[in-house]
């Protein structure tokens, strides 16, 4: 593997996404609503809301899930259920929207750009061309990943400071969540998108195509991480390393099924 | 070292949507320049990733400088530049960054790669140009960027799909320059494929004619004249269309094969240049009255779109209709009509 030929890809690839508003802006406005504008509204909001509602909401929830909020003080239950548990699956949908933008960039916006047979006649082989259109859109996406959730903790954790006087973000479980799941989850979207990526003509087609993979995905997903986030950590650790397992599976199947023969035939 | 650059036997390659190359059987000798010839969708793009193993073959085989595209394709691209047709630059990053980055993909050290970019954006006139993006660029400036990428690494063996298609005449004539003083004078084999038959006619030591995947004709366009146009055509000029009779006096003369009337005068199909001065005092001879006798010459394009009407007339595929010429001809194409 010729990894100078693998960051000379990377290195224009970021660079040319850097320039594009029309992949930069989804990329920076759904973080900045999801991990900025919403928990600091939800944190003010669950600071001053009453307290009436969430004896119910908790008395629903199943076992001994709501243990952990149970047992705070009344005023910070809604603040730690809000932005500690409730907000923790949309922190998900950043990895995997920014892995699904830039996967659908890799290849189908090489071919609407016509850019793409310049590049199939250069040296570098299947692999390095997969790995490269890998890591232009893994690295991105979980970098932002994570700098979207130090400012997350940063909001949520001032914006609640007046009802909680301590840091309650990061939890544990949050920890695993970011550490462990988020750059799975961002390869997960990437093993779908990549492949859909090298068969669609368009990102436009490379977006709705795997939209319909994605979204189900998504939904998984989400309603995972809900519960994961009140398990044991042992339970949160596994349910990363299926979803590791499951990503893995599938980039090495692309990458074993990627060719440029066949990248030529759909330009 | 072997002589022959590219050599492939039986190619070939089909899509969903039909066959694109059909048994093709090419030889390309080192240092020479070939234009590859034929209408839309004749498989000319398919041969070049053919040929430098972005696509394989279904069936045939090829060796290109010594290697087999099909296997050993990372170690040939290091070898060859490819100018595709659509110039494919990355709107997105300026002139140099686009050339830079190819020379990164070649395995250049950085600071060598910036040495040759800024070298060859220079050569091509774009110094002034080179940082800015390529989005606003003309696409003359297009084309010579993606000329500077093709060549950053000094290619043995250099495709150039269209390479004039959008320059301006100083700049077809400077790229016509720049090819044939790569062929001649730096021995580089060039792939040329065009659909611009002067331009094919000034640079290309032979040509392959493409049509519907199939080769239909390859070799010096000088012989191939002379296989389409026995003999040579001279036109006369005799003020008038000449007479039926006249025609028939025509075809009487000695070595004159055929005479045809055209808005001057006739036109007539003799063995060669020698059978000139002979016709010319035998009709003074009769007082005929002649303004001029000009020895008619075969373009490319007669040759072509004469390959491309006996296709057309007889397109069967059981029918080969290729017409191969390998013997080495002394004459060049003008040559052949002087």
């Amino acid at each position: 593997m010729n990894w100078s030929v693998i960051g000379a890809i990377v290195r224009k690839d970021l660079t040319a996404v850097r320039r594009s508003k029309s992949v930069m802006l989804p990329m920076l406005l759904v973080p900045t609503l999801l991990l900025v504008v919403l928990p600091l509204v939800l944190a003010l909001v669950a600071s001053h809301a009453g307290t009436d509602g969430i004896q119910h909401f908790l008395d629903n929830m199943p076992g001994k899930l709501a243990d952990p909020i149970a047992k705070l003080p009344q005023r910070q239950q809604m603040v730690v259920l809000v932005n500690g548990y409730l907000l923790a699956p949309l922190f998900l949908i950043v990895p995997l929207m920014v892995s699904a933008v830039l996967a659908a960039d890799a290849f189908a916006g090489e071919k609407e750009r016509r850019t793409m047979e310049g590049l199939l006649h250069l040296p570098v082989s299947d692999r390095e061309l997969y790995v490269a259109k890998m890591l232009v859109s893994f690295v991105p996406a979980v970098t932002i990943s994570w700098i979207g959730f130090l400012i997350f903790a940063f909001v949520s954790n001032a914006a609640a400071w007046p009802v909680m006087h301590r840091v309650f973000i990061p939890t544990g479980t949050w920890m695993v969540m970011i550490v462990w799941m988020t750059p799975a989850v961002a390869a997960l979207g990437l093993g779908i998108m990549v492949r859909v990526s090298a068969r669609a003509r368009t990102t436009q087609e490379a977006n709705q195509l795997g939209g319909t993979v994605i979204l189900p995905i998504i939904v998984l997903t989400l309603g995972q991480a809900t519960g994961l986030l009140l398990a044991p950590l042992p339970v949160a650790l596994a349910a990363g390393a299926i979803m590791w397992i499951l990503a893995l599976w599938l980039n090495k199947r692309g990458a074993a099924r990627f060719s440029r023969d066949r990248l030529a035939m759909t330009m | 070292m072997n002589s022959l650059a590219i050599r492939t036997a039986h190619l070939r390659r089909s899509f969903p949507t039909g066959l694109a190359v059909d048994d093709l059987d090419l030889e390309v000798p080192r240092g020479e320049v070939l234009a590859l010839l034929g209408p839309n969708g004749a498989g000319k793009t398919t041969t070049v990733r053919l040929l430098n193993g972005v696509l394989r073959p279904d069936a045939g085989t090829s060796s290109v400088l010594g290697f087999d595209p099909a296997t050993e394709g990372d170690q040939l691209r290091h070898r060859t530049g490819v100018l595709t047709e659509n110039a494919g630059l990355d709107d997105r990053l300026t002139a140099r960054e686009n050339v830079d980055f190819t020379a990164r993909m070649r395995g250049m050290r950085k600071d060598e790669a910036k040495r040759r970019t800024a070298n060859l954006l220079t050569q091509f006139g774009l110094a002034e140009r080179a940082d800015h993006p390529v989005q606003g660029m003309s696409t003359g400036e297009r084309k010579r960027v993606a000329l500077a990428r093709a060549m950053i690494h000094d290619p043995e063996l250099l495709f150039l799909d269209e390479p004039t298609s959008g320059l301006d005449p100083t700049a077809t004539k400077a790229v016509i320059e720049l090819v044939q003083s790569l062929a001649r004078e730096r021995g580089r084999t060039i792939v040329l494929c065009t659909h611009f038959l002067g331009e094919a006619g000034q640079v290309a030591d032979r040509i392959a004619v493409l049509h519907r995947g199939r080769l239909r004709a390859s070799g010096r366009p000088s012989d191939l004249a002379r296989e389409l146009f026995p003999g040579l055509g001279v036109s006369l000029d005799l003020g008038r269309p000449a007479t039926d009779s006249e025609l028939m006096s025509l075809c009487a003369i000695r070595n004159v094969h055929e005479a045809c009337a055209t808005a001057t005068g006739a036109t007539v199909r003799v063995d060669d240049r020698g059978d000139v001065p002979h016709l010319v005092s035998h009709l003074v001879g009769q007082h005929w009255t002649i303004f001029g006798a000009t020895p008619q010459t075969v373009t490319l394009e007669d040759v072509y779109f004469a390959i491309e009407a006996r296709v057309l007339a007889g397109d069967d595929p059981a029918t080969d209709h290729r017409i191969v010429t390998t013997a080495a001809a002394l004459g060049e194409l003008d040559g052949c009509a002087a």
